[in-house]
């Protein structure tokens, strides 16, 4: 079975994943911060007690390559920090499920589910069915006052954070981002650009997140979160739907001359990559590109990382001209249909 | 194709409008569409933005509250966790607590900056398996409370009778099983 980035999910064209991630602390030991290396050793083995009999896969962090730790990053199965955390930490991951747990991260726990598409709901209830499970076993540390307790204050209470990660070509460029932005700061949702520097986002990828954890149920908070994407989802739409006659056509001129760079580049970097991979995949709900298949996108998105491409490789590419041409030529691959009279 | 007010940079709007059957169409770049958008020249969905359903306005204002900004007295810079040692100077510089307890130890101190950066600083979710039993015990007294309040309202002073009998065994940590069933 495919992990989240090797297929698609409800709301395609505008989503592209769902993500819970839940803080858990286990009392009786200080937080991270104040955490010898003994005891980071001792939750971690304590946590692999329960999720490697329940099919997690253990990854010590001390024990593998910068590289690989990177790509897992890439993979968002790990924060950039906890990549590059120098004392021990692990992570445990269960690839089918999405499932993801960050041991001695900012927190001793950080239990995480990554999903294709719309799937918020599904996605917590994966993420609260392995905190039940480690809940059988461990004294979380908790207050009735501030609910569960936290390295950071600000992630007290139920400890979760839901974010989606959504595609919002027509909104960019129509100029709305902002407009956007200040009104889910309103209601207690950040944005966040990705792919791109600060604020901006060259492949038009955004995350919206809930700000507060605390003083609402995991419900209440998922809701507000969906219905402010549900919203923006419709407004998306709704924007890509008005693009009509002369803009429609020079549009469609841009969309197929970056389907024909992706699909022809000898040398692809990262930002340009970026750059006609969102064109394309505004192509595709356009119906203007049509043998490309979101899930097709979505694997190239984090294959072509650094790292991750890096690592695909039967040699580690010299340079980074090496490297984007290894870009190049895994994309050209995975676009190009084969033709069957074709001669070797 | 260039914007055609600025005509300089790349049009990426692309607007049309029909009102009672007079049509306006405009190819701008998002500089421009902005500008046109402020001077109400388009009428487009920003003015939807504006309708998102909004139930938590009434925490807007707390997010960007500078957090452990409070300037301290010297004692309490030096006042320290007795589990961990974390002072409240630490506290302040990293933004982190130490370990669990350092929220009772510094539990004034942290009151106004939890509030700023929630909203609220009481705790409404998920509850461990061990406090879970606790909760509901609660929730469940809490719902009787009412049904008794009503009953005697009401006047219907039987099953007012019955509810404070219930609210007493469920009180005293032995639930109703005598009947041979959960209270319901």
């Amino acid at each position: 079975m495919a992990c989240w980035y090797q297929t698609s999910g409800p709301s395609a064209d505008v989503v592209i994943s769902s993500r819970v991630r839940i803080a858990r602390n286990l009392s009786g030991y200080p937080f991270s911060s104040k955490l010898d290396a003994a005891g980071a050793n001792e939750i971690i083995e304590k946590v692999g007690g329960v999720l490697e009999p329940a099919g997690f896969r253990k990854i010590h962090f001390s024990g593998i390559s910068p590289l690989l730790a990177t790509s897992y990053v890439e993979r968002h199965y790990v924060s950039p920090d906890f990549a590059n955390k120098t004392t021990p930490h692990a992570l445990f991951l269960e690839e089918q499920e999405g499932l993801a747990v960050m041991a001695c991260e900012e927190d001793h726990l950080r239990i995480q589910c990554i999903l294709p598409g719309l799937s918020l709901n599904e996605a917590y209830r994966n993420a609260a069915r392995v905190e039940e499970r480690l809940d059988e076993s461990f004294d979380f540390a908790y207050s009735e006052k501030l609910g569960y307790l936290t390295h950071c204050p600000t992630n007290l209470g139920t400890g979760m954070r839901a974010s989606v990660m959504l595609f919002l070509p027509a909104l960019t460029m129509g100029g709305y981002m902002d407009a956007l932005a200040a009104h889910l700061s309103k209601i207690g949702l950040t944005i966040r650009g990705l792919f791109g520097e600060g604020s901006g986002s060259a492949g038009c990828m955004y995350q919206i997140s809930n700000q507060v954890t605390l003083g609402y149920t995991e419900e209440e908070l998922l809701e507000k979160l969906k219905d402010a994407v549900g919203q923006t989802i419709e407004k998306e739409q709704k924007v890509r739907r008005s693009i009509t006659g002369d803009a429609l056509d020079h549009l469609t001129d841009k969309i197929l001359r970056s389907e024909g760079i992706l699909k022809y580049a000898h040398i692809l970097s990262s930002a340009e990559f970026i750059k006609l991979f969102a064109d394309v995949r505004l192509g595709i709900s356009l119906g203007i590109v049509t043998d490309i298949s979101y899930e097709t996108l979505n694997s190239l998105l984090v294959e072509t990382m650094p790292a991750t491409l890096t690592l695909s490789a039967e040699h580690s590419p010299k340079n980074a001209t090496a490297r984007d041409m290894l870009r190049a030529k895994l994309v050209k691959t995975k676009l190009t249909p084969i033709d069957p009279n074709r001669k070797e | 194709m260039l914007c055609e007010k600025c005509k300089k940079r790349t049009a990426t709007v692309f607007y049309n409008e029909n009102i009672n059957g007079k049509v306006r169409s405009f190819s701008l770049c998002s500089d421009c569409a902005a500008k046109m958008r402020e001077k109400g020249e388009l009428q487009d969905i920003t003015s939807m933005v504006g309708s998102f359903a909004d139930p938590f306005s009434e925490m807007q204002d707390h997010f960007f509250g500078s957090f452990f900004g409070l300037p301290a007295l010297a004692s309490v810079r030096a006042k320290a966790c007795p589990t961990c040692g974390t002072t409240y100077e630490e506290l302040a510089s990293t933004g982190l607590v130490g370990c669990p307890d350092c929220y009772k130890t510094f539990e004034g101190e942290l009151e106004s900056t939890i509030g700023s950066a929630q909203g609220t600083t009481r705790h409404k979710g998920r509850v461990p398996a061990r406090d879970r039993a606790k909760k509901q015990l609660e929730e469940k007294l809490g719902e009787l409370r009412k049904k008794l309040d009503r009953a005697i309202e009401t006047e219907e002073y039987e099953e007012a009778a019955k509810l404070r009998d219930e609210i007493r065994a469920l009180s005293a940590g032995t639930s109703h099983k005598e009947n041979g069933k959960e209270a319901s």
